[in-house]
């Protein structure tokens, strides 16, 4: 079993690299939510061409596991790009991991968004026109407010594996949390796995529980006089 | 680099032979998750005094820590876990012989109940409050107004979601090959290994979890549609 100042050691060694994992999720999250805000709007709206591209889309995005998406876009971007003789193979690959979750995340989350729209009474629009607001005023007044509500366990859900997710990035050479925690049991031959999987799953548990504090606090502001039914 | 089609397209049938235990794992966590989410959730809404903090902290942990950690402590823990209840109350429930299908089935259980549970949250919160008045007004139990009011308009905001889900769990269930489940992923890597064919392989295991998910999606669609007529406007 290790000591304490073993423990601590490491733990600084891992947290040494927490940023690299924060910006990976962050800029794919908040790129994600951008994409799957289009994605979502696309569907709601059902015209014929783009509903069945975005449907396709998110089929895919949906279906195939993130390592596969994150090798097709680190060695096949560049290739393709070299097509039209754009040279990106000196980009620093956090870039190509970013580039890979957004993607995969904006499916995922189009279906969130597009669940929670639906979700809120057409007789809110109907109101909100009726006291003469325009389409894009009871949107971003009325109907946006109440769906982030509704959204936001789910968005909470699709966070906390994006967080997971970002652990795939060692694959192609991004040294975050995980790689760290790789490149430590490499080094000492396999002596303390145990207890360093073990500190990185709690590292892991410490951010979720950050993330799930944000969510809720998210929730309080946003499902303010709500009336729900649980009396 | 060489790729050899016809291994690839020679063990198709093996790799498909596996589909089925990948879907019993994948099916039968969901719709037990279902079941314990939903308790977990009322737990939460309601506001149960002592399983209300023990629900977030269960929620909490299984939602922070990596699936395959979870499947490991089933894994090494469960048996213990039965040793120590053989003892404690007098059972006879046999250990050594457990199937590694039961620890996947409650490794995967256990892991989507937590993130169902925050979807069917966000799914009865959508459902106005003056439903559930209205349906005591006319004499309803809470039971009654939650089968025939509550849930028929919670399932239609949760079912995208559920899609979500679902599909994580599928490609999860790759994971199982840790306690020795033979699925899909699982066949791939073993008939990789002969003669190191791994891209060919996976390229076959792809291919099937892109088709069941495929068909999966398409399921989930023509259920949301189904439960959407409720909803049928007149104007858009």
């Amino acid at each position: 079993m290790f000591n304490m100042a073993d423990i601590i050691r490491l733990i600084f060694r891992i947290i040494d690299k927490l940023p690299i994992t924060l910006t990976i999720m962050i800029a794919s999250l908040f790129l994600g939510l951008l994409l799957g805000l289009l994605l979502a709007a696309v569907k709601i709206k059902q015209s014929r061409i783009p509903n069945a591209i975005v449907t396709v889309y998110v089929s895919f995005m949906r279906c195939t596991p993130p390592l596969v998406q994150l090798f097709l876009v680190f060695y096949g971007l560049p290739q393709l790009l070299m097509l039209f003789n754009i040279n990106i193979n000196d980009w620093d690959p956090v870039i190509f991991a970013i580039i890979t979750f957004s993607m995969n995340s904006a499916a995922f989350l189009s279906e969130v968004m597009r669940s929670a729209y639906l979700a809120v009474d057409r007789g809110q629009q109907e109101a909100a026109l009726s006291v003469g607001m325009s389409n894009i005023q009871s949107f971003i007044s009325i109907i946006l407010p109440q769906a982030f509500g509704i959204a936001l366990p789910n968005l909470g859900n699709n966070l906390i594996i994006l967080l997971k997710e970002t652990s795939l990035a060692f694959t192609i050479g991004i040294t975050d949390i995980m790689g760290q925690v790789n490149i430590i049991c490499a080094n000492s031959q396999g002596v303390n796995q145990l207890e360093i999987y073990l500190i990185i799953a709690l590292i892991y548990w410490v951010i979720c529980i950050a993330i799930e504090k944000g969510i809720a606090f998210l929730e309080h502001n946003y499902t303010r006089g709500h009336i729900g039914i649980a009396s | 680099m060489n790729f050899d089609i016809d291994f690839a397209i020679r063990t198709f049938p093996t790799v498909l032979k596996a589909a089925p235990m990948t879907l019993l794992i994948a099916v039968i966590s969901m719709l037990l998750g279902l079941l314990l989410g939903f308790l977990i959730t009322l737990c939460r809404m309601y506001k149960v005094p002592v399983l209300n903090k023990l629900a977030a902290l269960y929620v909490s942990f299984i939602r922070g820590t990596p699936l395959l950690v979870q499947i490991y402590v089933i894994f090494f823990g469960l048996p213990t876990f039965i040793n120590y209840l053989n003892q404690a109350m007098n059972w006879h429930i046999p250990v050594n012989n457990i199937s590694p299908l039961v620890f996947a089935l409650f490794a995967f259980t256990l892991n989507t109940t937590a993130y169902q549970s925050e979807t069917i949250r966000s799914a009865l919160s959508a459902v106005d409050g003056g439903q559930m008045e209205a349906a005591y007004s006319v004499g309803m139990t809470t039971l009654q107004s939650f089968t025939r009011i509550i849930i028929p308009q919670a399932l239609v905001v949760a079912l995208p979601n559920f899609g979500n889900i679902f599909l994580g769990l599928i490609k999860g269930t790759s994971l199982a090959f840790a306690v020795r489940v033979v699925e899909i992923l699982a066949v791939a890597k073993i008939e990789a290994g002969d003669g190191y064919k791994y891209l060919e392989m996976y390229l076959d295991a792809s291919i099937i979890y892109w088709i069941m998910c495929f068909l999966f999606e398409k399921l989930f669609i023509l259920l949301e549609n189904r439960l959407k007529r409720y909803k049928i406007e007149i104007t858009t």
